[in-house]
């Protein structure tokens, strides 16, 4: 993997955050930590408030309460333009890339912030760290397959190198080999080279196995969190998440 | 023939001012139906340097920045706030026909409701593939051409394309990757207001003569031209108002001329029934 597709992380926290639309909280005092070198899952039945969560760190969901920071930054509510700049990654769970768009031209806007003449260079980066991408450059990205989308979504982050990594769902839809490929070889490689990686994801297995830190979101509120090791020892979170077949293993 | 070049000169104006009207459509999200009401404007404005000397092709530059600098305040200053308070879209279009009447009838009531012409001298007459086009017609045709190759190579090639691009396919990724899509937005005002202004001017010339209500049916060929090609589709814009240009005037030589905007309307019902999304469009652009 290359080092330089993302740098060294930041740590990005959410204090006694509540966020929702309409000023009608969904997610209600939640506090998430997601440091570098460390890939922190949040998993949790559907409606529970994983992606409010998300987008409020990156500026797309109003924060109503409690405050998001980025090192000791303060960017609670900052617009997601600026959170951009400082790093961070989002790729949402849908509507993940520019559909009209060619493969190349999403890349290039993921590099909007970069300098001109690096645009070249940087779509060449990432090029080399998802090479089949290299085949569809001219392809429009709503033409291409849910594995290929995904790619070129993580593709369009990786052009700033952030150094955090917000990624909600991003095996959904996926082929299982493809998502397992997706969140153990690239994702937790992520985190491995230095990069804080937050990730929501719906199976809750597989989040476990590339995770340091797993919150259990209910409600919109954290219910439960711990080291994978941990969760998986705790019958609630077995029964509720695994399956209670694993709790007998 | 002859009513194919008509037809010819119809889809010229019709394509530069349906690429502005789509262009604003897809990057902002309004259907702006006071287009027609700033074209007939800025014809106007034009009208008025050329009456008082100012060679005609000169004042298509004060049509331009007059339809550029009032689309850009009316979204500044009408479109936005109504859009900020989270109302819903029939809102907003039915305060752009309001901004159409209020600027179609105050106009009117500027600068009376006579009818005007350009003072501009239509050249000499060329015989070209069977039609007959004037020295004026082939200056127009030839603008036409240029700003839409201008449009392509803007759209395609440039920063500015793709992020207004990106901001009309999905304005909350836009900004997550670092696009200020709010200054994307009032930059599209501006250029699709030039090419409003441009049109409405060129509109006025070739129509020989006009009057404050001149435009005021024009929005049913914008409308037309822009759900035959797909709405929010600069490419399916031009497509449209070919077709568009093309049918009425055709229509025009066989039917009474009066019924021109009725096949528009005919072309615009049976696009919205049976492939709302145009012809350049998809289902998600719908």
């Amino acid at each position: 993997m290359s080092v330089e597709l993302s740098q060294a992380g930041q740590v990005l926290t959410a204090t006694n955050l509540s966020a929702g639309y309409d000023g009608r909280a969904i997610v209600q005092g939640v506090n998430v930590e997601a440091t570098p070198g460390n890939v922190v899952s949040i998993v949790g039945p559907n409606g529970s408030g994983k992606s409010t969560l998300l987008k409020s760190l990156v500026g797309v969901v109003p924060v109503l309460d409690g405050t998001v920071a980025i090192g000791t930054r303060d960017i609670t509510n900052f617009a997601p333009e600026k959170v951009a700049t400082l790093g961070v990654g989002y790729v949402p769970q849908i509507d993940d890339v520019f559909p009209p768009l060619t493969v190349k031209e999403n890349l290039e806007i993921g590099g909007f912030l970069l300098p001109r003449h690096d645009v070249a260079s940087r779509i060449e980066a990432v090029l080399e760290f998802f090479p089949r991408l290299k085949e569809m450059m001219t392809r429009k990205a709503g033409k291409l397959s849910g594995g290929e989308r995904k790619m070129l979504a993580m593709g369009r982050v990786l052009m700033l190198a952030p150094s955090v990594l917000v990624l909600d769902e991003p095996t959904a839809n996926l082929a299982p080999m493809v998502a397992t490929q997706l969140l153990e070889e690239y994702i937790r490689g992520f985190a491995d080279h230095g990069s804080t990686v937050l990730l929501v994801e719906q199976r809750a297995k597989a989040a476990l196995r590339i995770s340091d830190w797993t919150c259990v979101l209910g409600g919109g509120r954290v219910v439960l969190a711990g080291a994978p090791k941990d969760l998986e020892q705790d019958p609630v979170f077995v029964e509720s998440f695994l399956g209670g077949g694993a709790a007998r293993r | 023939m002859s009513s194919f070049g008509f037809g010819l000169m119809t889809a010229a104006v019709l394509a530069i001012a349906t690429v502005g009207f789509t262009m604003q459509f897809a990057v902002t999200n309004v259907l702006n139906l006071a287009y027609g009401s700033v074209m007939i404007n800025s014809a106007f404005v034009a009208y008025y340097f050329n009456k008082h000397g100012m060679n005609a092709w000169i004042t298509l530059i004060f049509g331009v920045i007059l339809g550029a600098v009032v689309s850009w305040a009316l979204n500044k200053f009408v479109f936005t706030p109504f859009q900020r308070r989270n109302l819903a879209p029939i809102t907003v279009v039915i305060v752009a026909l309001g901004v159409d009447l209020i600027g179609t009838f105050g106009l009117q009531a500027i600068v009376g409701g006579g009818y005007v012409s350009f003072s501009v001298s239509s050249g000499r007459e060329f015989h070209i593939l069977g039609m007959f086009l004037s020295g004026m017609q082939l200056i127009i045709l030839a603008i036409c051409a240029v700003v839409l190759t201008l449009v392509h190579w803007l759209l395609k090639y440039t920063r500015l394309g793709k992020a207004m691009r990106a901001t009309s396919a999905n304005p909350n990724l836009a900004r997550n990757s670092g696009v200020k899509t709010q200054r994307v937005i009032s930059t599209t005002w501006l250029i699709s207001g030039a090419l409003c202004g441009l049109a409405g001017t060129i509109f006025a010339m070739n129509t020989g003569v006009f009057e404050a209500t001149s435009a005021q049916l024009y929005i049913v060929m914008l409308l037309a031209a822009m759900f035959l090609g797909g709405p929010g589709e600069p490419y399916g814009a031009m497509f449209g108002a070919l077709t568009i240009g093309l049918a009425t005037e055709i229509s025009a030589a066989y039917i009474s001329p009066q019924y021109k905007e009725v096949v528009a309307f005919v072309v615009l019902l049976g696009m919205l029934t049976f492939r709302p999304y145009g012809i350049f469009g998809s289902e998600k652009t719908n």
